[in-house]
């Protein structure tokens, strides 16, 4: 045996072994992307590297080999920072998504290309449950979300993006239909927490503390839990009966929800805070914005979300045959689209850009033109005018587009001297919300009137009281946001209440250059929208607008994804090893090595853009499987792994045992799941035994959801057998 | 009388095939015209050595197929007026008479294509006395007192290595020259090979019977047929003399002798892709350890020196190890051979004792500068190595010496610059070659190599950014440490060099969008100056891209939107009244 | 350029003295260039079938070094040195004279395949920079002009 140190720890090895393998033995971690036992040493990844005292070059311990005494140190800063800008080049030449764009511009970081692909494979049950881990009210917020992950979607680059909100709420539907999913609650902690305001900040990150074993109360002031999805979306785009099921599902985890009690009023936050071990204030922004236009005051001005509230408690005021809506948002829509229903004979949206530049929801805006709203674009209200007190009609001043601001909008100019004036029963200020602040006035607020809170930990001027949502920093926003919000929240209040760290570092992953991405190699296939009511019926009534997604629509629609995210995501060595390291690869952005290609065959398919050269899978055909189906090509910076000739898989001598795939570090070579769609899902691996020809053989066996994904030959008899996976997979017991 | 005609590959491609044919129209006598290696005076090829019979010399030198019969007058009459004009003049001699040669001693003198040449010449003694009259650690004994280092650029002590493969156990090994000389500016094994190619067989064959290997391999670069025409017939003629194959000079040492043609690859000077390139594989180096001493060709105990490595031995051998030891410094002993290019009055080979300085080299046997600019810079070791500016010209030729400027001895190409040569266009150069000839095995090298050449791109452009410079450091020095084999480790240092020595010029580049050298297309701009325009029209008829004006005898203007830079005005004005700015 | 069809028999030779040896891949290859040109693809396959080396290991070789072509070449194939003496002498200069002058790119061949362009590592002529090489030829010196001139005659010889 010899004897060395690794990082001031004495390590035996036998005699002739590499460093590697003592580290390795001692439980001493030392990155590889390029060695594997399987095969003979190759040096090329040069991350394995460590400093040993008395030897200026770094070494590769996958092959210097110890000797008595020697002192090695596996983290000194001259190897972290060779592996980091190891791992910088790696990555600035691996042209490849970790995660879809879809699932990353979502503020709740839902996985949508999971749900996507599980739905187009009727793994309906599946999709629920990945959405369920990002969103707890998944029917309601598959309705009303303006679903920024669509933005996002690269199909638009196609045709159109893949009608992602819709499909959720479908996911969301079919669960509701039957006995519906409620996550497994962990063992109880014993710590209380109290949530103030039960909008959807409020009940996600209940939902999730509760999961984690938590005794959450949930306190709301009004007489129905649901905050704005309840009291300020109409109910013909989220039908209150919806909601309610979807609330009985979190209450059935064990939140207790407590209705009717106003901070202020029934309670203080101090008060609670004594009570529980933590408090989060999640009250929303229940007040109208104000336009500072003379008029205001008038009878018959309303504030957007003010009406929407009074409709929906049934107290809709009286608002004549001719209405103004002002604002071009959401809740505009709603207004407008509501002022419909109530009968309005003529009903306007005034609103100071183009139609382009409107924040609504293209389809919302559509919708509501079809019912009958008439946009007056480019017109900005000068005055509000009224008689006995009570508003008459509104004075506009006409505008024109400028130069862009600083959003990219082009700025509204008002053209000079030119108005218009239109005769109004009753006008909707639907220009925003605000937070009531007198209700928060124990917490610091910020410059805007909105509770500070901490961007990474949640927490405001009180320890222990965390707030979210729309009644902190920067205002009022679309629900997903708070969603998002509250989900991070509950893992910061889970780690305030256990006494823990939290890491808040945004860890590495892989994008690929948008503007490098050719498509046009892609069939066209229109979006799939859900059917609607006809205009002429749902503008007379509060039914659901929607009908939402036949199963086959659903499948068809959610078929079309382009399958951005990686496959081997969640198993990638290549990602983990570029996540322990503080890298950015952005400073080494140059030209790809390869072009994005693709060749599959039955169960492999190649990605040579993904490929970062560690030769394992040739090595491993050559050596392990003395095939060489697969070669190294060119040379440098350009070589590329390929069969001879560029010939695709299935026209060499390739017989699909897998053994590539499985030494793979990244997604470049992966094995097919045993689903017609394929999704990057968290499988769980086990190592399996079939019997082959009466002999005992080794096979990996994935599994999702109960579902056998894929089964890998894992030993030269089942490497060998010249059985397909499905025979192999027919072994399994 | 002998005319020997010089006939390395640069002389014949300055014409001196075309004056040999020539002098074989005259009426001198067949039999008294001859060939030779390379001299090293390239600068003044195609040369003509006429010897008299009493062996004296007049060498006639920018000979051309039109002078032949002029020269066979002068041979015929002994008049040398006829051949005044081609004879050698003093200044130049002095070329070759400051220089010492033991590598090239017997190059541009004697047959290359004739072993008895060799022989005459004091060949095959070395061998003859280390086979019979010394014992293999004898002659490591010699080689250890002599000093000799690897001439391949590393420097590394030869008789350590061999004697490391001696003690290597195996009963076959290989003795492996590299003659892969892949430098870009180099060509001092070319030379040695097509010159005297039998001095190298021999120090093989000494080498060989040091280690123990009965297998002596020569690995050639592709890109020198002629030097592999030249050793194939002087293997052939060792072979029929006995002196290769079977109980060489019945000493009971026997050594087979094989060449193996490169294919194009710079890597596959690095010993180990080297070996892999032998068996015939991918030219990928291999991790070390295990060093090629224990396991090497067909994983069998291997010795790899380069060509001017051996072409010293059997001088060594004969002379002693001390008289080589003799010549040099405390660290670096003997001779070292330069191939001097670029810039320079005088390019060609020079062999000089260690412990001169570049200025020797440069200006005394290099004559200067070619052009009216002043000397910049020399580039030496190739893209291993890095450019040593005009302060540093005393610099003393020595290992020791050379490392610390950043550069390295490197196996002898010194490209002389001056002020027109873009110092950041040089790193890019290299850069450009590195990354071309990385095999791709790790990733420092292959991604590496890559994103510097990119950077250095950018900034030549002008679109590089502040703190460009210190990126690219970092890049150097991680390139350095995480590379798998020497070619990415040291190919840095071109980059590292021109940031040290001017780093003002990247500074221009990057913060002012100027190139100071007048090089980086992207950052000049073309002008004519009215005052020396003749109107002669050349400019314009030369233009691609139709983008200067002007009538017959007035001065031209370039309309500086249209201009793509081509330099083509500039290279046909026969007045300098187009400069760059 | 269309192939000529590849007639086989050619390579028998070389494949009986070399196929046995082992280490001798590039050997053959280079002989295999020699005869064809190039390395057309069913002398690959039949250099794998006698030596029982993977044609993606042959292919590996093959495009490893510079060396290797696979597609035929013109009558005249110009090597462009890329040398540093050059590259100091202006070789880019010679480099766009050729482009200019023959129409084609780095790798290419002219339409009537005569020419083909290949910048190649140095040629170890450096005294002699800017230099190239046209098949077995080597010129030096070179200037725009007297590139032109030398294309001229080859293209003038060829007729």
């Amino acid at each position: 045996m010899i004897n060395l140190t690794i990082n001031g720890k004495a390590v035996q090895a036998p005699e002739g072994s590499t460093i590697l393998e003592a580290a390795r033995s001692a439980g001493i971690y030392i990155p590889t992307l390029c060695y594997d036992k399987a095969v003979e040493i190759y040096g090329a990844c040069g991350l394995c590297v460590v400093e040993a005292e008395g030897i200026p070059k770094l070494l590769r311990s996958c092959s210097a080999k110890c000797s008595e005494g020697m002192v090695v140190n596996t983290e000194s800063e001259r190897v972290v920072q060779s592996r980091k800008i190891a791992m910088e080049l790696l990555m600035s030449a691996h042209d490849g998504d970790c995660v879809a764009p879809c699932q990353l511009n979502c503020p709740a970081r839902t996985d949508c290309q999971g749900y996507v692909g599980l739905i187009a494979n009727g793994e309906y049950d599946a999709a629920l449950k990945l959405i369920k881990n990002k969103i707890a009210l998944p029917a309601s917020i598959g309705r009303v979300c303006p679903h920024p992950c669509e933005k996002a979607c690269r199909r638009q680059n196609v045709e159109e993006p893949i009608n992602i909100a819709q499909l959720k709420a479908f996911a969301a539907d079919m669960d509701l239909k039957s006995d519906s999913y409620v996550p497994e609650v962990m063992p109880a902690t014993g710590k209380k927490v109290a949530i103030i305001g039960g909008g959807p900040a409020g009940l996600t990150a209940a939902f999730y503390l509760t999961i984690m074993g938590h005794s959450v109360t949930v306190y709301d002031m009004m007489e129905k839990m649901g905050g704005m999805l309840r009291y300020g979306i109409p109910q013909y785009r989220l039908p209150k009966e919806v909601l309610d099921k979807e609330i009985a599902i979190i209450e059935k985890t064990g939140v207790k929800l407590v209705n009717n009690v106003k901070l202020g009023v029934d309670f203080t936050i101090e008060s609670l805070k004594a009570e529980n071990d933590a408090v989060i204030v999640a009250v929303g922004a229940w007040k109208s914005s104000s336009m500072r236009t003379p008029g205001e005051d008038l009878e018959g001005v309303y504030g957007g979300i003010d009406f929407l509230r009074a409709v929906i408690k049934g107290n809709a005021p009286e608002i004549g045959e001719k209405v103004a809506i002002c604002g071009g948002g959401n809740t505009a829509m709603d207004a407008c689209r509501t002022a419909v229903r109530l009968g309005a004979k003529e009903v306007y949206v005034v609103y100071r850009r183009t139609r382009n530049e409107m924040p609504a929801d293209k389809l919302e805006i559509d919708e509501a033109e079809e019912e009958g709203v008439i946009y007056k674009f480019l017109t900005n209200p000068l005055s509000f005018n009224g008689e006995d007190g009570k508003v008459k009609s509104i004075t506009l001043q006409v505008m024109e587009l400028g130069e862009p601001d600083a959003s990219g909008r082009r700025r509204p100019v008002p053209v000079e001297g030119k108005t218009e004036e239109i005769p109004v029963d009753s006008v909707i200020l639907a220009i925003g919300q605000k937070l009531v602040s007198d209700d928060v006035k124990e917490l610091e607020l910020n410059e805007r009137g909105n509770i500070a809170a901490d961007q990474d930990f949640f927490t405001t001027s009180i320890e222990g009281v965390f707030a979210i949502g729309d009644a902190t920093n920067r205002g009022a926003s679309i629900a997903i946001e708070a969603i998002g919000e509250a989900d991070r929240c509950a893992k910061a209040v889970d780690a305030y209440l256990n006494g823990q760290a939290l890491d808040t570092r945004v860890p590495y992953i892989s994008k690929r250059d948008e503007s490098t991405i050719d498509y046009s190699d892609r069939e066209k296939k229109s979006r799939i929208n859900p059917k609607v009511l006809p205009a002429d019926v749902r503008n007379k009534n509060f039914d659901e607008v929607s009908l939402g997604f036949t199963e086959e629509e659903a499948k068809a629609e959610a078929d079309r994804c382009l399958e951005c995210g990686c496959r081997e995501y969640y198993k990638c060595k290549l990602l983990s090893v570029a996540q322990r390291y503080d890298i950015n690869p952005e400073r080494f952005k140059g030209e790809m090595p390869q072009k994005y290609s693709h060749d599959e065959n039955a169960f492999i398919e190649r990605n040579t853009s993904k490929c970062i050269l560690c030769g394992l899978c040739v090595r491993s055909c050559r050596e392990v499987m003395n095939l060489s189906s697969i070669g190294l090509l060119g040379r440098g910076f350009k070589t590329d792994v390929s069969p001879a000739f560029s010939l695709p898989l299935d026209e060499t001598n390739c017989n699909n045992c897998g053994l590539c795939v499985q030494l793979c570090p990244t997604g470049s070579l992966t094995e097919k799941f045993n689903l017609k769609k394929q999704v990057p899902l968290d499988e769980e691996y086990t190592e399996e035994f079939v019997e082959i020809d009466g002999k005992q053989s080794s096979v990996l066996v994935s599994r999702y959801n109960g579902k056998i994904l894929r089964v890998i030959p894992n030993d030269e008899i089942s490497r060998n057998s010249g059985l397909s996976r499905a025979e192999l997979q027919a072994k399994l017991k | 009388m002998r005319i020997v005609i010089g006939q390395g590959s640069c002389g014949i491609a300055a014409g001196a095939e075309k004056v040999r044919k020539a002098l074989l129209n005259t009426n001198i006598n067949a039999e008294a015209i001859s060939i030779t290696g390379c001299i090293g005076m390239c600068y003044l090829e195609p040369i003509v050595d006429i010897y008299d019979d009493e062996g004296k010399l007049t060498r006639l030198v920018k000979v051309s197929e039109n002078d032949a019969e002029a020269i066979a007058s002068f041979v015929e009459s002994g008049d040398a007026s006829a051949v005044e004009k081609l004879v050698v003049s003093d200044e130049d001699s002095e070329f070759l008479s400051k220089q010492t040669r033991i590598a090239l001693r017997n190059c541009g003198i004697i047959n290359p294509e004739k072993i008895d040449a060799y022989v005459e010449a004091g060949g095959y003694t070395a061998l003859k006395k280390a086979l019979c009259d010394m014992s293999a650690e004898d002659v490591i004994e010699v080689i250890k007192t002599s000093g000799l280092a690897g001439r391949g650029g590393a420097g590394f002590p030869t008789w350590f290595k061999w004697n490391a493969a001696r003690q290597s156990e195996g009963d076959e090994k290989y003795l492996i020259c590299n003659a892969d000389e892949g430098d870009p500016g180099a060509f001092m094994d070319r030379a040695v090979i097509e010159s005297d190619p039998h001095n190298l067989i021999e120090g093989m064959l000494i080498g060989a019977y040091a280690i123990g290997a009965k297998h002596a391999v020569v690995y050639v670069r592709a890109e020198y047929p002629l030097a592999i025409k030249r050793l194939k017939n002087a293997i052939k003629q060792a072979t029929e003399k006995g002196i290769i194959g079977e109980n060489i000079f019945g000493s009971g040492f026997s050594c087979d002798f094989t060449i193996k043609a490169g294919a194009g690859a710079f890597v596959c000077g690095e010993e180990t892709a080297l070996i892999e390139s032998l068996e015939g594989h991918r030219g990928m180096p291999r991790l070390k350890p295990p060093f090629p001493a224990q396991s090497g060709f067909w994983r069998k105990p291997s010795n790899i020196n380069n060509v001017e490595t051996f072409a010293n031995v059997s001088w060594i051998i004969n002379n002693g190890g001390e008289a080589f030891a003799a010549m040099g410094t405390e660290g670096s002993k003997g001779t070292k051979v330069f191939a001097v290019t670029g810039k320079v009055k005088r390019s060609g080979l020079v062999e000089i004792p260690m412990g001169k300085t570049l200025k020797d080299v440069i200006f005394d046997i290099g004559g200067g500068m070619k052009t009216d600019k002043p000397f910049k810079a020399v580039q030496m070791g190739g893209p291993s190595g890095g450019c040593i500016p005009a302060e540093l010209i005393d610099t003393v030729i020595d290992y020791k010496a050379l490392g610390a400027t950043g550069a390295i001895m490197g196996s002898g190409g010194m490209v002389v610059m001056d002020e027109s040569t873009c110092m950041v266009g040089m790193a890019k150069f290299f850069l450009d070659f590195t990354a071309k000839e990385s095999c791709g095995k790790c990733i420092h090298c292959r991604i590496g190599t890559k994103r510097m050449l990119e950077m250095l791109e950018r900034i030549t452009k002008g679109e590089g950014k502040e703190g460009d410079i210190e990126l690219l450091e970092e890049l150097c020095y991680s390139i350095k440490d995480g590379a798998l084999c020497g070619l990415g480790q040291t190919a840095p240092n071109p980059v590292l060099t021109t940031i040290k020595y001017f780093r003002d010029e990247y500074e221009a580049h990057i913060k002012e969008k100027r190139c100071p050298a007048g090089e980086c297309s992207d950052l000049i701009e073309y002008k004519i100056v009215a005052d020396k325009c003749k109107g002669c029209t050349l400019c314009a008829r030369n233009c691609p891209v139709n983008a200067i004006s002007g009538t017959v005898k007035n001065p031209h203007v370039i309309n500086t939107e249209k201009c793509i830079k081509c330099g083509k005005c500039y290279t046909s004005c026969k007045f300098g009244a187009i400069v760059k700015e | 350029m269309d192939k000529k069809p590849v007639d086989l028999s050619l390579l028998y030779g070389v494949l009986e003295e070399y196929a046995a040896v082992k280490g001798s891949l590039i050997t053959i290859l280079q002989n295999t260039q020699e005869i064809y040109g190039y390395l057309p693809r069913e002398a690959i396959e039949l250099i794998s079938e006698k030596t029982g080396i993977a044609t993606s290991e042959i292919m590996g070789v093959g495009t490893f070094y510079t060396q290797f072509r696979f597609e035929p070449v013109g009558k005249y194939l110009i090597m462009l040195c890329q040398g540093t003496a050059c590259h100091v002498n202006s070789s880019e200069l010679i480099l766009q004279t050729i482009k200019d002058e023959l129409g084609i790119e780095d790798g290419q061949t002219t339409e009537d395949g005569l020419f083909s362009l290949k910048c190649v590592a140095c040629l170890g002529c450096c005294s002699l920079s800017p230099v190239m090489m046209i098949n077995e030829d080597t010129y030096g010196s070179l200037t725009p002009d007297k590139t032109k001139k030398i294309l001229k005659e080859l293209r003038e010889a060829a007729k």
